[in-house]
């Protein structure tokens, strides 16, 4: 009787080992890391981004109202948009020192919807060459800054940011800091984070401080670490006891 | 006696003409044909200070206390020193836009490198001179530390290491001297990201400041300072506003060593300015005497 309910212990647990060892190998999944993540719209962006078209020297002058009415006569329009995203990493524009900023991700497709397909508002002018598109790359026209050949035509750079701070605060739409737009060049902290094989939380935000001392002592003043209860606004936890960072909550470094 | 008065009247007559032959020499202007120059555009000009902080990389001055990417640091009004040799300031000059704010209007401020520049006139050893790419260009090897340059200098430019007192330094835009020698361009032109600092021949700039102002007058008003300002400076202006409400200094239009070179010029030409002084002095001491000589005689008489 014994020997009978152990074997078929042993047979439920053979068929049910196929099905477990399915259920672990779900979930130590590979984490997934930075390069494993290919982000294919971000790469096909980069590899435009690095094109250099060739430098427009002429340009039909038109005012902008003409232009948006040859625009809208040609129907050149949301329809013609060829690339939604686009990142704005030119070759033409890296920093000589020091890069302080990562490019801007640019969303052409977004933008063309915001200005209900009025192309002129960016597309300012077009080349005089009828060869060529009615709506050429700002990197076309605007390449090297200082150009003593063509002193009034500014640099993609400068072309970049004037277009796009002008326009979003004629709009009051959009950032025009430097952070709204661009994310910050951090270096990597791979190399600089030195820490011990298996920390405590406390050595990570020590070794945090060691070079952002004074983003700590700014935090230190911040809502963040000052809170406590109660907090008449929070649904479900109103007339909640006196709580917080700076009373009685753990984690207070 | 007569006779030596005869001799002190004429002598002083001939000095008195070689003094007059100084000043009609002209003075002349020893500024460079058409120097490098850079265009500031306050019109364009958004106060994010990447100006300052690329001039600091680029040469190597102390790290400031307070982080470059601070703004509130543009409503101190600032003027370059020791440790910053170009900074920027905000202004409210009082034009308001659609929403009845007031519209900010930022200046950078930094050495004009003027094309006859007073600093480098007054320099007695030479340490500073006109080069001529457009630098007025600053060699510490032959300062002494007078800092006459800092008095003579009309837009307040220069400044001094005090904190130092070993090897105290004069500390003012150098123009990025080395850079330009490279054919590269000043940090503070490369790194502006609206384009409100433009690098090119002065010439060149001025056409382009005029067609600026002549393109959109509204925007603009009808004044390029440093085309006319203490005889033409390499660094030029174009703003929205006059610039008298921008904290800018009202200099002369003629170049600042013309004046003080050419008195210079007349007092020491042919020595005639101590010959006149000493037979002056001379003149004196024989009056002096007569009259002592004369006392003595009438005091033997009696």
């Amino acid at each position: 009787m014994n020997r009978k309910f152990v074997m078929a212990g042993v047979v439920v647990l053979f068929l049910a080992l196929p099905s477990l060892a399915a259920i672990t190998a779900q979930h130590v999944d590979p984490i997934p890391t930075k390069e494993s993540f290919v982000p294919e719209d971000m790469i096909k962006a980069r590899e435009r981004a690095a094109i250099v078209p060739e430098l427009v020297t002429e340009v039909r002058e038109e005012s902008l109202y003409q232009r948006r009415k040859t625009l809208l006569e040609k129907g050149v329009g949301i329809q013609d948009v060829k690339h939604t995203f686009m990142l704005l990493d030119s070759p033409i524009i890296k920093a000589e020192h020091e890069d302080f900023y990562e490019p801007v991700r640019f969303m052409h497709g977004k933008h063309i919807s915001v200005v209900d397909g009025d192309c002129s508002k960016c597309h300012h002018l077009r080349p005089t060459d009828p060869e060529l598109s009615e709506t050429v790359a700002c990197s076309a026209c605007h390449q090297k800054a200082f150009d003593p050949e063509r002193p009034e035509r500014i640099g993609l750079k400068a072309a970049y940011h004037i277009q796009c701070m002008t326009c979003h605060e004629e709009m009051k739409k959009g950032p025009v800091d430097c952070l709204g737009c661009h994310s910050r060049n951090a270096p990597d902290h791979e190399e600089l984070v030195k820490l011990r094989p298996d920390p405590e939380p406390w050595d990570v935000t020590a070794e945090c401080l060691r070079c952002h001392e004074k983003q700590g002592e700014d935090m230190l003043r911040s809502a963040h670490w000052l809170w406590r209860g109660p907090s008449p606004y929070t649904v479900e936890r109103t007339k909640e006891v006196m709580s917080g960072k700076a009373t009685n909550a753990v984690n207070n470094f | 006696m007569n006779m030596t008065r005869r001799v002190f009247l004429s002598g002083l007559g001939a000095s008195a003409l070689a003094g007059a032959a100084g000043p009609a020499q002209a003075w002349e202007s020893k500024a460079p044909d058409d120097p490098l120059g850079c265009l500031v555009d306050l019109a364009r000009c958004t106060g994010c200070r990447k100006c300052e902080q690329a001039c600091n990389n680029v040469n190597d001055l102390p790290e400031p206390d307070t982080l470059f990417t601070d703004l509130r640091l543009l409503d101190v009004k600032r003027r370059p020193d020791a440790g910053a040799y170009t900074v920027v300031n905000r202004y409210f000059p009082g034009k308001v836009d659609d929403e009845n704010q007031l519209i900010p209007v930022h200046v950078k401020v930094q050495c004009m490198h003027c094309q006859d520049p007073a600093c480098a006139s007054a320099c007695i050893t030479g340490a500073l001179s006109k080069k001529d790419n457009g630098t007025v260009h600053y060699d510490v090897s032959k300062c002494i530390g007078c800092r006459y340059c800092m008095v003579a200098c009309p837009f307040q430019i220069p400044a001094y290491e005090y904190h130092k007192t070993v090897t105290p330094k004069v500390m003012k835009c150098t123009f990025c001297f080395d850079r330009l020698e490279e054919g590269k361009k000043p940090g503070c032109a490369e790194i502006c990201p609206v384009e409100a600092i433009t690098f090119g021949k002065r010439s060149m700039l001025l056409e382009l400041a005029r067609r600026r102002i002549r393109n959109d007058p509204g925007r603009y008003v009808d004044h390029i300072y440093g085309e006319k300002e203490a005889g033409g400076t390499s660094w030029l202006y174009v703003s929205p506003v006059p610039f008298h409400q921008l904290g800018f200094i009202d200099v002369p239009d003629f170049p600042m060593p013309r004046l003080s070179e050419s008195i210079h010029k007349a007092v020491y030409s042919y020595l005639w300015a101590p010959v006149a002084l000493f037979g002056m002095l001379y003149g004196v001491k024989s009056y002096n005497d007569r009259r002592d000589q004369k006392q003595a005689g009438q005091g033997g008489a009696q």
